[in-house]
């Protein structure tokens, strides 16, 4: 096809894929669905890879995701029929249960054209609690009903049985009845504007343009991959914990970059969890979830791409299975999200390696999403409500400052407002804001956290605050940039009975409780003491930064609200000599030295070694233990792994066999 | 008798349309702007319909002017240096603003700067709660030291914004009595006065949008008047509002925000009155201009409105006429990327230089240009022969792209035409999946500058049959001026569910509408007519967190008759959801009322028909549909009441070119309006 009709083609495609969203956004009955945006469309070459997706709605996901393995698993398709499955070890297409995939073939000619598919993620699909996730859940069998890939609609008419089924096991069916019904009519709005592509672009002329687009993405992203230099680039970043009081979760990479192609080597990722915090990818060499990182790079590298599986062609991924990137099945992975936001932040911190003159810092890298469940004195009502994401700021950029309170690979997150919030659940919110002295310092400083405090007024009133991280390891900064500050969240800080919940995700309130929240704030980006002083002063005129901070971290001596020139360079230069740059390209904070000063890069490879080797049902376990015997920095810290895991191995009979 | 004359000001020309209301003649005229000294150009124009069409000034009835000072005013960042003062702990409601980001997929989405930065925002104690009850009282110290910190910070006005105040402004009027005795010199705005409605960042947002751009659009409608006044025009001037009605212009110097889109809105005004007029009710109005492409629906007649619409990077949330970009208009510019692939946008040559075939400098080949060297424009003088075409320049810029396309230069140019088009398409769809509705029985209704030149081509990728070319397309929105009707919106925020004990404050919050949408029309306005209202309300489903807009008749909620009141949401979520849950609870979170003196519609005279076929100026040269035609270049002075021909023509007139392909039927109906039908 001449590039001029790819063009118009493409420009066809994109439109039929937003149809299809605005359709289902519109016609969706969850608010859940209609507030969060939690769902996509795509349009599918014949074979199952994504030829276009809506740019400006939904979630940000699955540019890359691959339907080929759930479609191959229902045979004969007849037209008006529509394949479903919410199974994450079907065909690895759903990514927990929650999310209900649907594909809708288009035929012309009894033959299979494109398909018209998405997902959309149902507030609860049954399972062991409220809305299916928890990251305390340990298999998949307990995260809600499940169903394998299998036809919703044949030949126009609904598989009842099926649905029967589905509604009987979940908590709020008219919601999933009427999403479904939403998501239906969406596809069958793409498979009318499809139909209206074939027309107009004859069937071979459809079939070169869904290649075409597909060749066109492919021929950006190796455009982009041949203008970083050619190398290894190895990086890891940790999770807070793998559960509950849980040891971290380090997810490592190594990305080689050779030409036009690049591998991503995720070798060194610990051991599948027994929490649901794993990332089903069933060893798939280009699992869209595994490439989300990937879309984000080479979107901000260039703009004008067009995002579709093409992308993903000049990338290979190798996973081991039996890890948190790769479980076995039944590994509960409700709480991927968690996990995806840390494998993000692992893809930007390793290709800023490579670039690090085009890459940001790292973004806050914690969307923590909190709920209340409280009473209402007056009418003795019970109130569930969402109230706000606690989303922090992105890295310092190369050259401007990180968004604050968003932004980065957490831009489309909305907010609810004060006043909606305050009318319908009764509850006070005391402050929302951004949280001053939260950004990294840098030339160019990280976005700052947002902050936010309420208090209650009737007694047992329950907050859940899904998704916290990064309470420990900060969002990294990088060429001289400082690490982000750490979230937090405490029950009424400042007062004797202050408590300190750290990741905790759910905390009852009694009445007149304050609970205290910020997320992290993004990481620096530079030398703190390269930055302009007048900059400072103007952070600190707008409370970004404290006048004490402005001193500490940047040099810069404030007196009555002007800069001190000469006590700032002097003091700069005291600073300087103090402590000279030391070339690393990151920093992370000393929560992560320290934790790195017992588990050194050689401990971990001494634990991958052996984990390697173990059965998948030992290695959480052996893992827990290791880290409650390893507790100090050691000499020879790969010999220490290997001497605690043999007296494990003396402990534990099992292990041996 | 006397004369109505229209004004609208866009980015290069300001339009007039001057209607001598004796014999229903319309006289137009182009002038070009002058933005050094906005308000020049409408005085000169009014010498030269003098000049030339003999108007004495003081016979002017009506004289209404859309402006773009306001908008311009925030997109150039020439605002007012301003002051916020807001509650303590909720300083950054506006970098905040609702997180939402648009460009979601890149590491480098960044907020705008704030049109008040961090540093002049102070937050102060006192605390109003939902119910409108206070929980702490205002902080007067505190706003007497915002006062002086403001103006040692510069700021030369004061935006009040407090939590709740739509529902209990106490705080805010208080806040201001402080302010005004503390700093009598500083202008202040309590953004509940603006629009009281619910949610924090919207409110606050709009408030300042009014202060920032007040002082300027103070001084400009001020002088504005002076002059017309100097002139001799007694008439009270008028201004057009973003919601599609008219206010004195005198308002217009405080009620900021009701009029900074007053040109939009003006356009689809304009557009759905001869819609009306020929009796087309539902039509895609597409205003295509150097800089800009808009489409709006118009439905049973109407406009559409919604809030929420850009002004530069800033959401305004008054009620405005619903327009959505779908391009940047005719100077779009056309690159070839590495794989070959043609690429239309979004970089544009804008006003200045403009398409290189207007030669003023523009080096990059646009949309213009490329309809230029395939033949379709250029045949007779532009834009009130202000505009020289230079078609030798054009071919020299789209020859570049030729040769890295591998093309002809008149493939080229259809090419980027063809491109431009299919993304302008991928907009449109996204607002028909918006509203769920089907371009199969609507009628395209270009106009603006370039509107009629795309507007054929665009139909034929939509798959509508009908277009409809208005006479005079440059000066709708000028048009739309004349037929608008002097237009209020007032707002009770209630948010209670819609059940018998709730009655009476529903009763209440009308008759409050009511009597404040009378005093806006009786004292503000002025007007004496006979008044009417529209009642709205915002409504929603308990739990959802978003709001649609059901029309209400006033008497259900004065006779308490609840079933009619749900039946009318239900409708409504019905038309736009394809749902409705008859069992669920309503609730009503704002009343709304638009209060209307209407405005005595210009009566356009018919024009008998006439016998036989129109008369072809000449035959030229163009490229359509892939090969060079000999189509007829008719001149739109020369077509008139019950002519017809069939495509592939061209279709010249001062302030635009038609350019109509083969497989569309044209007739001239009595309006002069020209009908294009797809045949087969």
């Amino acid at each position: 096809m001449d590039k001029v009709t790819l063009q118009v083609f493409a420009n066809h495609a994109r439109a039929a894929a937003e149809n299809m969203a605005y359709t289902l956004y519109r016609t969706a009955h969850s608010t859940f669905v209609k507030e969060t945006e939690d769902f996509t469309v795509q349009i599918l070459e014949p074979g199952g890879t994504v030829a276009a997706v809506p740019m400006d709605f939904g979630a940000t996901w699955y540019p890359g995701i691959d339907y080929s393995a759930a479609i191959g698993m229902i045979g004969d398709y007849e037209p008006g029929d529509i394949g479903f499955t919410n199974d994450p070890y079907s065909g690895y297409l759903a990514t927990h249960v929650p999310d209900l995939h649907m594909w809708k073939p288009i035929f012309e000619d009894g033959e299979i054209l494109a398909w018209a598919c998405g997902h959309i993620h149902n507030t609860d699909m049954g399972g062991a609690v409220p809305a299916s996730l928890s990251r305390s859940l340990t298999e998949v069998h307990q995260e809600g009903i499940r169903f394998p890939p299998m036809k919703m609609v044949r030949r126009g008419e609904v598989n009842e049985e099926a649905l029967r089924v589905m509604l009987l096991n979940v908590r709020k069916p008219e919601q999933n009845l009427g999403d479904l019904k939403a998501f239906t009519g969406a596809l069958n709005t793409g498979e009318r504007k499809l139909r209206a592509m074939v027309r107009k672009f004859g069937v071979d002329g459809f079939r070169a343009g869904l290649a075409g687009v597909l060749d066109y993405a492919e021929h950006q992203a190796r455009e982009v991959l041949r203008s970083i230099p050619d190398g290894e680039y190895s990086f890891s970043d940790y999770c807070d914990e793998d559960g509950p009081d849980g040891n971290p979760v380090r997810l490592a990479l190594r990305l080689v970059i050779k030409g036009d192609e690049a591998v991503l080597d995720f070798t060194g990722t610990d051991p599948q969890l027994t929490s649901a915090l794993n990332v089903p990818t069933g060893s798939h060499p280009r699992h869209t979830l595994l490439l989300v990182g990937v879309f984000y790079v080479l979107y901000t590298l260039n703009p004008q791409i067009l995002l579709n599986a093409g992308l993903t062609r000049p990338f290979t991924c190798i996973v081991p299975e039996g890890t948190a990137l790769n479980p076995r099945f039944p590994a509960a992975v409700g709480m991927r999200s968690l996990t995806c936001a840390r494998l993000r932040s692992l893809i930007f911190g390793t290709f800023g390696l490579a670039i690090p003159e085009r890459m940001p810092a790292a973004p806050a890298g914690s969307s923590s999403i909190m709920n209340v469940m409280t009473t209402d004195n007056r009418t003795q009502r019970s109130v569930l409500a969402a109230i706000n994401p606690i989303v922090g700021g992105g890295g310092g950029m190369p050259t401007r400052d990180g968004t604050n309170g968003s932004g980065a690979d957490s831009a489309y997150l909305k907010n609810t407002p004060v006043e909606i919030t305050e009318t319908e659940v009764p509850i006070r919110i005391l402050r929302y804001g951004l949280m001053p002295d939260t950004g990294g310092a840098g030339r160019w400083r990280g976005g700052l956290a947002t902050a936010l405090d309420f208090t209650v007024f009737a007694p047992n009133s329950r907050v859940t605050a899904r998704n916290r991280d990064r309470c420990r390891f900060r969002p990294w900064g990088i060429l001289g940039g400082k690490a982000g500050a750490p979230s937090d969240f405490v029950l009424n800080p400042g007062t004797a009975r202050e408590k300190v919940l750290g990741n905790i995700d759910l905390v009852t309130m009694d009445p007149g409780d304050v609970l205290h929240i910020h997320s992290p704030g993004g990481g620096g980006r530079g030398d703190p003491l390269a930055r302009e002083p007048a900059r400072v002063l103007l952070d600190v005129k707008r409370g970004y930064v404290s006048a004490a901070a402005a001193q500490r971290d940047y040099g810069v001596v404030l007196r009555d609200g002007a800069v001190d020139e000469a006590g700032t360079e002097a003091l700069r230069a005291a600073l300087r000599a103090a402590c000279p740059a030391n070339g690393a390209h990151f920093d992370f904070g000393p929560e992560r030295e320290a934790h790195e000063r017992v588990w050194t890069a050689e401990g971990y490879a001494a634990m991958t070694e052996i984990m390697t080797a173990l059965p998948t049902h030992w290695r959480f376990f052996v893992k827990t233990r290791l880290f409650a015997m390893l507790k100090d920095p050691a000499a020879d810290s790969a010999a220490a792994v290997r001497h605690a895991f043999g007296r494990l191995r003396e402990d534990y009979p099992g292990l041996a066999a | 008798m006397g004369w109505r004359i229209g004004v609208d000001i866009g980015g290069t020309f300001i339009d007039f349309c001057a209607l001598e209301e004796s014999s229903g003649r319309m006289h137009t005229l182009k002038v070009l702007t002058t933005p050094e000294e906005p308000g020049r150009e409408v005085l000169e124009g009014v010498a030269l319909l003098q000049e030339r069409h003999g108007l004495d000034p003081a016979s002017v009835t009506a004289f209404v002017h859309g402006t773009t000072v306001g908008i311009n005013t925030v997109i150039q960042r020439k605002g007012a240096p301003l002051a916020l003062v807001t509650n303590a702990g909720f300083e950054d409601v506006v970098e905040l603003a609702r997180l939402r980001m648009p460009e979601m997929y890149s590491l480098f989405c960044a907020r705008p700067e704030q049109l008040i930065p961090r540093d002049r925002i102070f937050g102060v104690g006192g605390r109003i709660l939902s119910d409108g009850s206070e929980a702490e009282p205002l902080d007067e110290e505190a706003v007497r030291q915002a006062a002086a910190k403001a103006r040692a910070a510069g700021a030369e006005g004061i935006v009040v914004s407090f939590l709740h105040a739509y529902r209990n402004p106490a705080h805010e009027q208080a806040a201001k009595a402080v302010l005004r005795a503390a700093a009598p010199d500083l202008f202040v705005f309590c953004a509940a006065e603006i629009w009281p409605v619910i949610r924090e960042y919207e409110r606050t947002t709009t408030g300042i949008l009014n202060g920032y751009v007040h002082p300027r659009v103070d001084r400009y409608l001020g002088s504005l008047e002076q002059a017309l006044a100097a002139r001799g025009v007694r008439a009270t001037p008028m201004i057009t509002k973003s919601n599609g009605g008219i206010m004195r212009a005198g308002l217009g110097r405080t009620a900021c925000v009701s009029m900074l889109l007053s040109g939009t809105a003006s356009g689809v005004m304009g557009a759905a009155f001869l819609a009306r007029k020929a009796g087309v009710a539902r039509a895609l109005t597409l205003d295509i201009g150097g800089t800009s492409a808009d489409v709006a629906l118009i439905l049973d007649g109407e406009p559409q409105f919604g809030t929420g619409e850009l002004i530069g990077e800033f959401p305004l949330h008054v009620p405005s006429v619903s327009v959505s970009s779908i391009g940047d208009g005719g100077g779009s510019i056309a690159t070839v990327d590495g794989f070959g692939m043609l690429k239309v946008g979004p970089e544009s040559a804008g006003s200045t230089p403009g398409p290189a075939c207007y030669g003023r400098g523009g080096e990059h080949a646009t949309i213009t240009d490329a309809m230029a060297v395939c033949g379709l424009l250029g045949h007779v003088p532009l834009a009130y022969a202000s505009v020289a075409m230079d078609r030798a320049k054009a071919a020299a810029v789209v020859g570049r792209l030729a040769a890295q396309l591998g093309r002809s230069l008149e493939e080229t140019g259809e090419a980027i035409v063809d491109v431009a088009i299919s993304s302008m398409f991928a907009e449109v769809n996204k607002l028909v999946a918006r509203y769920g509705v089907d371009l199969r029985d609507f009628t395209l209704l270009p106009f603006g500058g370039a509107g009629p030149m795309l507007g054929c081509l665009l139909a034929r990728e939509l798959g509508i049959g009908r277009v409809m070319i208005p006479r005079r397309p440059g000066v709708v929105s000028a048009l739309g001026g004349l037929v608008a009707d002097a237009k209020n919106d007032v707002v009770r925020t209630l948010f209670l569910d819609l059940e018998p004990a709730n009655l009476p404050a529903l009763r209440r919050a009308l008759s409050e509408l009511r009597a404040e949408g009378e005093r806006w029309l009786r004292e503000d306005q002025r007007f004496a007519g006979p008044a009417a209202i529209r009642l709205t309300a915002d409504m929603r489903y308990r739990g959802q967190s978003f709001e649609i807009e059901a029309p209400l008749d006033p008497a259900w909620i004065e006779d308490g008759d609840l079933p009619a009141l749900l039946g009318a949401f239900h409708r409504r979520h019905d038309a736009i959801y394809d749902f409705h849950d008859a069992e669920a609870a309503v609730q009503v979170v704002n009343l709304r009322l638009v209060v209307i003196g209407a405005t005595d519609p210009p009566e356009l005279p018919e024009e008998p028909r006439v016998e036989g076929g129109p008369i072809p100026e000449r035959m030229v040269r163009a490229w359509l549909d892939g090969a060079w035609r000999e189509v007829p270049l008719f001149l739109r002075s020369s077509l008139h009441h019950g002519h017809a021909f069939h495509g592939p023509a061209i279709v010249a007139q001062e302030d635009s070119t038609a350019c109509i392909p083969g497989g569309f039927a044209a007739s001239v109906d009595a309006q002069g309006n020209l009908h294009l039908t797809a045949e087969g």
